[in-house]
């Protein structure tokens, strides 16, 4: 019965904007809410303005960096760009997608999700801060990744072999590296130049990108003598500082280990890594 | 008790009598009311929209732990990207999201005319957007080698993980792109049905509700990576 009533209540065209399907001619709180159209511009102008406040931020703070000469905690770009995402963020949420006039069920399905998600990035980020507790080799960077070495690596099997990409044989160089030497139809590599006698002019555009240190393929030393061969403190995560010069203790744990082992068995800890595994172990 | 005056003698007949105008849709047969149906499809968008949103976790966990492990190739891997490109793409979509809210409001009221306006105007912008990803970024950077993976071919790179940044961008914004790809087509058969038959108005706008709550959630993950991938470095 209260089928025929609704279909009645349609095709009559007797509705109001409170009771828009017609369903509940009763319920006179009841019905979908309409947003009003000046909120919904005040909210595109405020996101347009929080827009252009990170953009400026990000300038700003590029601009304090060269003019001042000073390198600021890498917090304050991250926090300044990410908090006002988030502000942004929830403006969407709550009046684009309407969260704040609508049931409250759909809200705690993207606070759920978003809880989930906040597991999902904080046992990563848990993992990545706690690996050196158990296993010291984890803790530090084996190797200095992007090797090609697996894409190089022949197959027991060739009809069993994945290919994931053009077939690249770098000759064990990293991928950077062979770029480097080989360049592409654009932009030509090392060996480009070097046949045309103009190495200078390759790393001269090289090192003032942002030099970092010598590279591997510098063979003739051009990092001094265009003098880069100085360093100014090293980058972590919460701070990158474009620096010159080899990165301090880069090789140290990577001597020969029978050198050391021969002379000084036991006697003597020379570098600081060497030291705090030492500790840990008591 | 407001009602809402619906003029419809411009409206030709071929068009008030079809199954498809929204006067003459009915809820689904299963369904109590239309309001139980328009809420479901809703709950239903949202629970899908959550899945979205794990989907890009995934990215912007990768993008926190590569960050964290090779902060260099991140650092660099921003300088190559130029903020103005992302403002822009931030601003295209912004404007898109508005007219998307607009097309609700204006199906809601019955606005039919405004209501196909605000739908043009979030297509033009879904193609704007692709249109400045594709020809200032993505055709700049890949044939400079600044490609990712074993595609990577850039002679002037200083770190060695920076193929793995460029893995993480074309993923991150590719994804991205492909969802507002899909928004656009949802907002072409929306306004195809609008022209066609006037399929949406006061009793009838799921579609138009779901569709902009999609694109709502294709804008608010590019105000996340935008920040991410063009000013934190």
């Amino acid at each position: 019965m209260s089928q025929d009533t609704n279909t009645t209540a349609n095709s009559n065209l007797d509705w109001d904007a409170n009771d828009p399907h017609g369903i509940n001619p009763h319920d006179d709180d009841h019905g979908h809410f309409i947003a009003d159209w000046r909120m919904q511009v005040g909210v595109l102008l405020a996101l347009l303005v929080f827009t252009a406040l990170t953009v400026g931020f990000y300038n700003l703070e590029q601009w304090v960096e060269t003019a001042f000469e000073i390198t600021l905690p890498k917090w304050i770009n991250i926090a300044g760009a990410m908090s006002i995402a988030l502000v942004k963020g929830i403006l969407v949420a709550a009046f684009f997608m309407q969260l704040r006039y609508d049931k409250a069920l759909n809200t705690f399905v993207m606070l759920f999700c978003l809880f989930c998600v906040s597991l999902f990035l904080g046992f990563a980020m848990i993992d990545l801060d706690n690996r050196g507790w158990i296993d010291e080799n984890r803790a530090v960077e084996i190797q200095d990744g992007g090797v090609g070495a697996m894409l190089n690596a022949a197959s027991a099997d060739e009809a069993y072999s994945i290919i994931v990409g053009p077939k690249v044989n770098t000759a064990g160089m990293s991928l950077v590296h062979y770029a480097r030497l080989h360049g592409n139809e654009n932009e030509h590599g090392l060996l480009y130049y070097r046949e045309k006698g103009k190495e200078a002019e390759f790393w001269a555009h090289f090192y003032e990108g942002h030099a970092t240190h010598r590279d591997l393929l510098d063979e003739h030393n051009f990092f001094e003598q265009m003098g880069f061969g100085h360093h100014d403190g090293t980058s972590s995560a919460n701070k990158s500082v474009p620096r010159h010069g080899l990165t301090p203790g880069l090789f140290s744990d990577v001597a020969p280990v029978t050198d050391a082992h021969s002379s000084s068995h036991g006697s003597s800890h020379e570098s600081e890594s060497e030291t705090e595994s030492h500790d840990d172990d008591h | 008790m407001t009602m809402i005056e619906t003029d419809t003698s411009s409206v030709p007949a071929r068009i008030l009598k079809s199954p498809k105008h929204w006067r003459n849709r009915k809820a689904a047969s299963h369904w109590r009311s239309g309001d139980e149906e328009f809420d479901a499809a809703k709950f239903g968008m949202w629970l899908f929209l959550s899945t979205e949103v794990l989907l890009f976790a995934g990215i912007f966990c990768g993008y926190a732990v590569f960050r964290l492990l090779y902060p260099e190739a991140w650092a660099n891997g921003s300088h190559y990207l130029d903020w103005r490109f992302g403002a822009a793409n931030t601003a295209v979509l912004l404007l898109s999201s508005w007219t998307a809210a607009n097309a609700v409001r204006l199906a809601q009221l019955d606005k039919q005319f405004w209501f196909k306006v605000n739908l043009v105007i979030t297509i033009v912008c879904a193609l704007l957007f692709l249109f400045i990803k594709l020809k200032f970024e993505y055709m700049l950077k890949l044939p400079a080698g600044k490609a990712p993976g074993t595609f990577f071919s850039y002679p002037m790179a200083h770190d060695p993980h920076e193929p793995l940044w460029w893995s993480l961008y074309y993923v991150g914004t590719g994804i991205h792109a492909f969802h507002v790809i899909i928004g656009a087509i949802i907002f072409a058969v929306v306004l195809w049905r609008a022209v066609r038959y006037q399929s949406y108005g006061p009793t009838q706008y799921t579609l138009v509700e779901n569709s902009a709550l999609y694109w709502h959630i294709v804008d608010l993950i590019w105000i996340f990576l935008f920040p991410l991938l063009y000013l934190i470095h």
